[in-house]
C-alpha cells in the first residue's frame, strides 16, 4: 500500500496534494483496495463552496456506496473529467489519474493540519 | 439482541406496510439514528407489494416502466450500489453500525461480520448457507445474478444478496432473503435488447438463485424474520 510523504491525508481516507493556493483531491491506496473494484464515481459541480468534512460526491465500487468528504474547506475549481469514463482509474492511479476535484483554499495554511503519510497509515491499517 | 459484532437495538417491522420508497427511507434513517446516538440497529421488514429497487446510480432507462405499471410494481432507488432487484416474496434485513475502528471496520470485514449472523439465523431454519468465497464476474443488469464475496449460497446458489453504504465513521447494509418467486422475474421489468437476451438473463437468474421454497424450506415471512433476530442475538 503506497503513502506517498509529499501529500496530506483526512482520516476519511482522502488525499490532498498541494499546488499553489489549490489542493488536489482523491482518495487513498488503502481506501481504494477496501472498496474494490469502482464502478461510478459522482462529483460536485465546479463552483461549489465546501467546508472541511462537507460530503461532495460518492464512490460506488462493487461492494459498496461510500461518501468522498472535503478534507479542507475552499471552492471546488475543477472536477476530474476523465472519471465519468474511466471510474476504475481510481483504482490503478489512486494518486494520479485517478485524482477527483481541485479545490481552492479559503486558506492554505489549513493543509499542514491535515495528516501526513506516517499518522495517516498508523490510522488506516489500525 | 447481541452478536459478536454489536449489540443491536432491533426493530421489527415485519407488520408494517409502507411503500418502497418509504423503506428505503427507513433504511437511511436507520442509519441517521446511529450517527445520533452511536446505537447499532437491526431493522426486519418486507415489501409488502412487488417492488423494483434500483441501485444507487443505475440507470433509469433499463427500467420498461410500462411493464412495471402493468405488473403492478413500483420501482424505487436503494441508497446502495448494484443492480435492479424485485422484491416481494423475501424477507429483508437491515442494519446500521458505527464502524469498528481499523481493519474490522473495512467493507469485507462488516459483510463478514454480519455474514456471520444472517448464517447463524439460517441454519434456525434448517439451511446450511456459506458466504460466496470470490467475486467471479461482474454483475449484469439484475442484481441477483451478480456474484459478490457479501452474498450467501447453498450449494453455490445465491439466497441473500446484500448491499452496504458507507457513510463516514457509519455504515448501513440491507438485504434480502428469497422466500419464493414471484410470478414475473427482474428481466420482465427491464429493457433487453431481444427476447433471447432476456431469456437468457432469466435462465442465470434462477440457475444462481435459489428460494427457501425451492430448498424445501416450509418457513413464513414471521418464522425466517425471527430466525434473523435470533441469528443476529446468538451468532
Amino acid at each position: 500500500m503506497e503513502y506517498p510523504a509529499e501529500l496530506r491525508y483526512s482520516a476519511e481516507h482522502e488525499w490532498a496534494r498541494r499546488d499553489g493556493d489549490d489542493v488536489i483531491v482523491g482518495i487513498t491506496d488503502f481506501a481504494q483496495d477496501a472498496l474494490g473494484d469502482i464502478v461510478y464515481v459522482q462529483l460536485p459541480d465546479e463552483g461549489l463552496e465546501v467546508i472541511a468534512g462537507a460530503a461532495i460526491g460518492e464512490v460506488e465500487s462493487t461492494k459498496s456506496v461510500s461518501e468522498i468528504y472535503a478534507p479542507l474547506t475552499g471552492q471546488i475549481v475543477a472536477v476530474n473529467p476523465d472519471l465519468i469514463q474511466t471510474p476504475e482509474l481510481v483504482n490503478t492511479e489512486p494518486y494520479g489519474g485517478g485524482w477527483m476535484v481541485r479545490v481552492r483554499l479559503v486558506d492554505p495554511a489549513d493543509f499542514d493540519a491535515l495528516l501526513d503519510a506516517a499518522a495517516y497509515q498508523a490510522l488506516a491499517e489500525g | 439482541v447481541t452478536t459478536g459484532l454489536t449489540t443491536w437495538l432491533l426493530r421489527d417491522d415485519l407488520a408494517v406496510a409502507r411503500t418502497g420508497a418509504q423503506e428505503m427511507a427507513e433504511d437511511l434513517a436507520l442509519l441517521d439514528a446511529v450517527r445520533d446516538d452511536g446505537r447499532a440497529r437491526l431493522r426486519i421488514y418486507r415489501f409488502h407489494a412487488p417492488t423494483l429497487t434500483l441501485g444507487r446510480f443505475q440507470a433509469d432507462d433499463e427500467v420498461d416502466t410500462e411493464a412495471c405499471t402493468r405488473y403492478g410494481v413500483e420501482v424505487v432507488r436503494r441508497p446502495t450500489g448494484g443492480r435492479a432487484l424485485l422484491h416481494g416474496a423475501e424477507v429483508t434485513y437491515s442494519v446500521a453500525m458505527p464502524k469498528p475502528p481499523g481493519a474490522d471496520g473495512a467493507v469485507d470485514a462488516l459483510y463478514c461480520a454480519i455474514a456471520q449472523s444472517l448464517i447463524a439465523g439460517l441454519a434456525q431454519l434448517g439451511i446450511d448457507a456459506a458466504v460466496a468465497a470470490q467475486p467471479v464476474a461482474p454483475a449484469g443488469a439484475v442484481c441477483f445474478t451478480g456474484v459478490q464475496g457479501a452474498d450467501l449460497r447453498v450449494a453455490g446458489r445465491k439466497v441473500c444478496g446484500s448491499a452496504q453504504v458507507q457513510r463516514g465513521a457509519f455504515a448501513m447494509q440491507h438485504g434480502s432473503v428469497l422466500l419464493d418467486r414471484l410470478p414475473f422475474d427482474e428481466v420482465d421489468l427491464l429493457h433487453f435488447a431481444s427476447d433471447e437476451d432476456r431469456d437468457r438473463t432469466r435462465a442465470k437468474l434462477r440457475a444462481s438463485t435459489v428460494t427457501l421454497a425451492e430448498l424445501g424450506v416450509a418457513a413464513d415471512a414471521r418464522a425466517v424474520a425471527d430466525a434473523l433476530i435470533e441469528g443476529f442475538g446468538a451468532a
